[in-house]
């Protein structure tokens, strides 16, 4: 892996944002660093995608996210403890968001949860996925093929 | 004394800003209405309020240089 990519990943990593989609590329380096996580027999992975919702014979073509990157990195934070206290036998969290714009199809939240065994994995997973949606500072607007548009709540 | 406000969401658009800076505010309450004087439209939506990065459910005193954000309903995923 070159130093660039490297240097991005961290930032991600650390902070848990991405401007953007969660691109293949950015998932496949988180997959490939499974291979070191030899304590864990199991990982899941959840993949948030834009629906193409039609709503008021308007097709949703993207949604634009904002986000308060103080406050998520505070939350992200406390969500990774809460989980590890909760499923002792969950050994990685990563949880990757993006802010600005994703088109539908596009990947906006890629959650990978890693244990020894298979079920924490899957319960962990889920559980993050719930407070990710609840405590995560971040703000959504689906923008229609006409390029007017409606806040998500 | 000096803090800092920022808007997030419907609130940053329909305030048409995404940060203000407000002098000699000595609370939330009194902050709440300096801001409703400023965008009237505010009063439209729910928000909640956060202090340096935490969720607040009071009406804590103000320091200078703290960070407020008015913040409408979650939505990440």
């Amino acid at each position: 892996m070159n130093e660039l990519i490297s240097n991005i990943l961290y930032a991600i990593v650390m902070n848990y944002l991405i401007n953007g989609p969660v691109t293949q590329n950015i998932m496949a380096h988180f997959m490939e660093k499974m291979g070191e996580k030899t304590d864990s027999g199991g990982h899941s992975v959840f993949l948030g995608q834009v629906r193409a919702d039609e709503i008021n014979g308007k097709k949703v073509k993207a949604i634009e996210y904002s986000a308060y990157g103080a406050m998520v990195k505070v939350e992200a934070d406390k969500i990774k403890e809460t989980i590890l206290l909760q499923f002792g036998d969950v050994r990685s969290i990563d949880i990757v968001h993006s802010t600005g714009i994703v088109k539908a199809g596009e990947i906006s939240l890629f959650v990978l949860v890693s244990a020894g065994h298979r079920h924490q994995a899957i319960q962990a997973c889920s559980k993050a996925v719930e407070l990710i949606k609840e405590k995560l500072p971040v703000w959504k607007k689906e923008i229609f093929e006409d390029d007017s548009h409606e806040w998500k709540h | 004394m000096e803090i800092k406000v920022l808007f997030f969401g419907v609130l940053a658009e329909v305030t048409g800003t995404n940060c203000k800076h407000y002098r000699e505010v000595r609370s939330i309450g009194d902050l709440k209405h300096r801001i409703q004087d400023d965008f009237p439209e505010v009063v439209h939506y729910n928000y909640r309020f956060s202090l340096n990065d935490e969720i607040i459910n009071n009406d804590p005193k103000l320091n200078d240089g703290d960070e407020v954000a008015l913040m409408p309903p979650f939505a990440g995923g």
